[in-house]
């Protein structure tokens, strides 16, 4: 019993994390999936390029020359060089105003990447926040947290979307906010039907017992343990959040006309090249499901990695 | 009776939920950034005119009776007037009726696809575990839920149109069997359905049915892809789930043939769970209307919303929310019900 905790005290701290990751069940059977890795690949490839992207291409000059004269190649004078096809010079072609559209694409991973992260970490807090708050607490408690989330889901999700940015006003950070109020209520959902079974455990009373506080219990004991089932529908959302997205951007509620956004790219290929120059529309249509597709070969390894109990919180 | 209190229950529990969806629609008005009765002033309104409108829409009285007075209305479909698409129509008559149809005949046929095909590559691909075949379907039903469908949209307009010369690239029909609203058709003053494969049928129009359906398939398969991929999964783990139970093992240990043990028993309590998927995946599916509606260039409720929140139209606006709610919410309520006969033990 004394050596077990001596064991237990020497793997505190960095060296007691890599032990439990090596031996985690959780990472050998995601590790052992290699849809999943395929995944992994994809995703680190796409963070890679948007680093990449955001260093090179778009830290230099001012903001508006993102695009135009800085990153594209501006040959807006040589009309017959608009919309060319992809060739060694321009691997992705020219589009409609004579920009190379491969380095737009390129910078349109950063903006994907980016405002995805933001959309699914702050409803992940959100949801785990309002998740685990109405597992813990009365039923009114309860009641009122998870009806209001029930009128959420209501909605189909990009139409709650659409009717949020009609209400918040156009721009890319207002349907970021719009994003944020349709996927808490997902998440919401998700957590507390996993805190609800972790509540259930015997180190929980033992915990109130010992006179534990509503918080601690909380931020120590139950979020901690509902983690495993977050994760994986973070991962899944992150592809739908992108796509959403891109969808409200192409429908032109989110980035601004011209930017870089795949979104914005796909809007402007399918209204002005669609018969004309194939290239335009598919290029940023590619960077996007390939993306996307990362995302949700890894979020489906990784639910098939979760123990059953916590698998079946998720839908 | 179990079943008529689950139906019961079910219609309560859809009560919150309907205040709910109300209030949000109803919030679109009052949060919305601009002042209603300026828009409808229009540029270079005066003061006292823009007044005088106001009190005229009751924009003046308290937030709750205007509630009650917006909740009364929308019960006999009066969604008030159009500010900017239609000035002055009644949003609901002049603009909704003629739109909804274009959208639900697409969800339709876009969901018929999904069904159609993503049973039999579920079951297929859960009878030959894995094999090749389950490998490619897994996988293809993966890519199907990654592909956006403002991207598979133009991506089949482009193969089959341009390259091909197959199918047509946009509009619901050809135009000499051009239509005008559901109520006019082809010079014919009936009172048609406003789906185009039904209207041409009920005019005995063989010709004009097979245009139609010829400019129905390429979105209908775009829609459908996202429904095809989840059912064809949910199928799959379901039939899995199912071959392992006892009442399986009692069939084939009565000797009954593989085959007819899949199908009778197997498929049959296998395709309740995905009776579910259908339902919920229905949202996504009129999601995915505003956009297929976008790429194939269909004026239906999706293109009608897109344009009203653009122009400012506030009442169009709420109308088309409250429409698509109402409709993934009567699904919804539709499904869960069926569920329940089909698999009594939920109703406990």
């Amino acid at each position: 019993m004394s050596t077990q905790t001596q064991q237990r005290r020497r793997r505190r701290g960095i060296r007691g994390f890599i032990h439990r990751l090596r031996h985690s069940r959780f990472l050998s059977n995601l590790a052992a999936n290699r849809l999943a890795m395929i995944g992994l690949l994809i995703i680190t490839l796409m963070v890679v390029i948007a680093l990449y992207a955001r260093i090179f291409i778009g830290g230099v000059g001012p903001i508006e020359g993102y695009y135009g004269e800085i990153m594209g190649s501006n040959l807006s004078g040589n009309a017959e060089m608009a919309k060319a096809q992809p060739s060694m010079k321009y691997p992705f072609g020219l589009d409609g105003q004579a920009r190379s559209i491969f380095p737009r694409v390129l910078f349109g991973s950063w903006l994907a990447l980016k405002w995805g992260t933001v959309t699914v970490a702050v409803s992940t807090v959100l949801g785990v926040s309002f998740g685990v708050i109405a597992a813990y607490y009365s039923d009114l408690v309860d009641n009122v947290v998870m009806r209001t989330m029930d009128v959420l889901l209501a909605f189909p999700s990009l139409l709650l979307a659409l009717a949020l940015v009609s209400i918040l006003g156009t721009g890319l950070q207002n349907a970021v906010v719009a994003l944020i109020l349709v996927y808490t209520p997902r998440f919401a959902r998700v957590v507390r039907g996993a805190a609800l079974a972790v509540l259930e455990d015997e180190y929980i009373d033992a915990t109130i017992a010992i006179g534990a506080k509503d918080f601690r219990v909380l931020a120590r004991h139950v979020v901690p343990n509902c983690l495993a089932p977050v994760t994986v529908q973070s991962t899944l959302n992150f592809g739908l959040a992108i796509i959403d997205l891109a969808a409200l951007s192409f429908l032109g509620f989110g980035a601004k006309e011209g930017a870089p956004s795949w979104g914005m790219m796909l809007s402007a290929g399918v209204e002005n090249g669609l018969h004309s120059a194939w290239w335009w529309p598919f290029f940023p249509g590619l960077a996007l499901a390939l993306t996307v597709l990362g995302f949700n070969l890894l979020g489906d390894g990784m639910r098939d990695a979760l123990d059953p109990r916590m698998r079946d919180a998720i839908d | 009776m179990a079943s008529k209190w689950f139906v019961v229950k079910r219609l309560l529990l859809l009560i919150p939920v309907l205040i709910g969806i109300s209030t949000v629609v109803f919030a679109i008005l009052h949060l919305g950034g601009n002042d209603p009765a300026a828009v409808m002033a229009g540029q270079g309104a005066s003061q006292e005119q823009i007044e005088t409108i106001r009190t005229e829409l009751g924009f003046d009285d308290p937030i709750w009776v205007q509630y009650t007075r917006f909740l009364s209305d929308v019960s006999q479909f009066d969604f008030g007037e159009s500010y900017v698409l239609k000035p002055g129509q009644p949003v609901w008559d002049s603009i909704l009726v003629d739109k909804l149809p274009v959208t639900i005949e697409l969800a339709i046929y876009g969901q018929l696809f999904g069904v159609l095909l993503g049973v039999p590559l579920g079951v297929l691909s859960a009878i030959k575990q894995n094999s090749l075949t389950d490998h490619i379907t897994r996988i293809g039903a993966l890519a199907g839920i990654s592909v956006p469908i403002f991207w598979s949209g133009p991506l089949l307009i482009i193969l089959f149109a341009n390259i091909l010369g197959m199918l047509p690239a946009s509009s619901r029909i050809d135009t000499q069997y051009f239509i005008e609203g559901p109520w006019v058709f082809m010079g014919n003053e009936l009172p048609l359905t406003g789906l185009m494969t039904i209207d041409t049928l009920l005019l005995g129009n063989i010709d004009a049915f097979f245009s139609a359906v010829e400019h129905l398939l390429l979105p209908a398969a775009v829609m459908g892809i996202y429904s095809m991929a989840l059912i064809s999964r949910m199928m799959r783990s379901s039939m899995l789930e199912v071959v392992r139970q006892d009442y399986i093992r009692t069939a084939r240990a009565k000797g009954q043939g593989q085959k007819i043990t899949m199908l009778k028993h197997g498929l049959k309590n296998a395709f309740i769970p995905v009776i579910t998927v259908i339902g919920i995946q229905f949202g996504t599916m009129l999601g995915g209307a505003v956009l297929t509606e976008t790429v194939f260039g269909f004026s239906g409720l999706g293109v009608i919303l897109v344009n009203a929140i653009q122009a400012g139209d506030y009442p169009v606006v709420q109308a088309a929310v409250l429409v698509f709610a109402m409709l993934f919410t009567l699904v919804n309520l539709t499904v869960d019900i069926t569920y329940s006969y089909l698999d009594p033990r939920i109703q406990q």
